[in-house]
């Protein structure tokens, strides 16, 4: 799980291009929307792609998206279900 | 009614943001491409907002901010900018990966980011303006039309505030594609020689000019935007010279009142003979100034002649480095900038000054 959301940190600052921000920066239970990372809905479209891109996940119910998108933690613990499940 | 200046703004590839004056220096260069010199865009942008712009963006937003705090305009009532090539760097990213993901999983941000009014748009949003918000995409016109149809809005009287501007990037995907096209000089060339080049091509440029005009004289206004006007492919030499005139007499001036001519001369032989032949035959022994060596070459790049002509009515003095021929008289009350785009895209802009 730790090595996952190092991967995930590193991976969503250079998708996003976050200049201001190092992988290390970002707390793992940090809520990356609003008033956390200040990530808005064009970044949640970014996460999507890189989900589907670097994890071959597609996000089935666009209704789970808050609650997946919550903070790297949740985002890694989507994946590792997801990974397990297949 | 008059049409004032009332702020400017312009990044390129001399050190025309800092300071909003004219340098104190040129900025050296050599070779067939002069980059943009880059202030810190911190300073009007913020950090969240600059890591989704490209360059062009951040170029065009700063000229616009650095526009309206020199008029002293918070909220315009237009945004019309002007741009020929658009958001080069964007769209190559959109669509690099629309070939190599074979059209799949393509992210928004490039996208969204690549098409031409990207410019206009964000500034808009910055600004929080929901007012009229225009681009013109009319290759060596795009300018040209972005002031006319201020200037016909002001005119109407639908407005009393617009910013106009126009932004062109070089990106090194489309330096390789103009090169070419035979565009640029083979030889080495400095900014010293680029004017006085005898031989085929001009240097490529890039560059951003942003003008808040109004109906009102702001604080710091020098100076009207009196007249403008453009001229497609012109048969001949002989064509232009009537034009001019007839240009300069619509506008109740003289050739005699013209105090100094700036000519888009950009060193390329062919292109640089309609401007002696105007030189010559209408304005002999007038004042001549150039302004390409600083800026290089690009559809847009009237908007830096007309920065610089603003700068010149401004203070009132013509940098030696850009002084191509004459003696400049003691007041400077009209100047004419005459540019020509590959011999088809002629414009001729007149500011007086106040």
């Amino acid at each position: 799980m730790e090595k996952l959301m190092a991967a995930l940190k590193a991976q969503i600052v250079e998708q996003l291009n976050l200049q201001e921000v190092k992988p290390e920066d970002i707390g793992d239970d940090q809520p990356l929307f609003k008033d956390g990372l200040g990530l808005d809905s064009i970044d949640a479209l970014e996460i999507i792609v890189l989900l589907q891109q670097h994890y071959g996940i597609r996000i089935a119910n666009p209704e789970q998206g808050p609650e997946i998108f919550h903070s790297v933690r949740t985002i890694a613990e989507f994946i590792t279900a997801h990974q397990t499940a297949k | 009614m008059y049409i004032y200046i009332q702020g400017t703004g312009c990044v390129s590839p001399q050190e025309t943001a800092a300071g909003n004056t004219f340098p104190a220096a040129v900025l050296p260069w050599e070779g067939p491409r002069l980059k943009a010199w880059e202030p810190d865009y911190k300073q009007w942008i913020d950090v969240k907002l600059i890591r989704r712009m490209s360059r062009v963006i951040k170029m065009g937003v700063a000229a616009a901010k650095l526009s309206l705090q020199e008029a002293g305009v918070e909220v315009p009532d237009a945004i019309i900018t002007g741009t020929a090539y658009g958001c080069l760097d964007d769209t190559g990213v959109f669509l690099s990966k629309m070939i190599n993901q074979q059209e799949e999983m393509l992210t928004p941000t490039a996208f969204i980011q690549s098409t031409h009014n990207t410019v206009a748009g964000q500034i808009a949003l910055m600004l929080g303006c929901h007012a009229y918000n225009n681009t013109f995409v009319h290759k060596a016109f795009s300018f040209e039309s972005a002031l006319l149809d201020s200037i016909m809005i002001l005119r109407e009287g639908r407005s009393s505030s617009i910013l106009a501007g126009a932004m062109d990037e070089l990106t090194n995907h489309s330096f390789n594609i103009l090169s070419r096209f035979d565009l640029y000089k083979k030889e080495p060339v400095t900014y010293e020689q680029l004017l006085k080049s005898s031989t085929h091509g001009t240097v490529a440029g890039e560059g951003a000019a942003c003008f808040a005009l109004g109906t009102e004289k702001g604080p710091n206004t020098k100076a009207k935007l009196t007249g403008l006007t453009t001229l497609y492919k012109p048969v001949g030499k002989a064509e232009i010279s009537p034009d001019i005139t007839s240009f300069l007499a619509a506008h109740n001036c003289s050739q005699e009142e013209v105090s100094l001519v700036i000519t888009g001369r950009n060193g390329d032989a062919s292109g640089d003979e309609w401007y002696e032949y105007v030189e010559n035959t209408l304005f002999a022994g007038k004042p001549v100034a150039g302004f390409k060596h600083l800026c290089g070459e690009y559809p847009t790049a009237a908007s830096f002649g007309m920065w610089l002509g603003n700068r010149i009515l401004a203070e009132q003095q013509v940098p030696a480095d850009v002084l191509l021929k004459g003696k400049v008289p003691e007041q400077i009350k009209k100047v004419l900038i005459y540019n020509h785009h590959k011999q088809t895209h002629h414009s001729l802009i007149l500011l007086t000054a106040c």
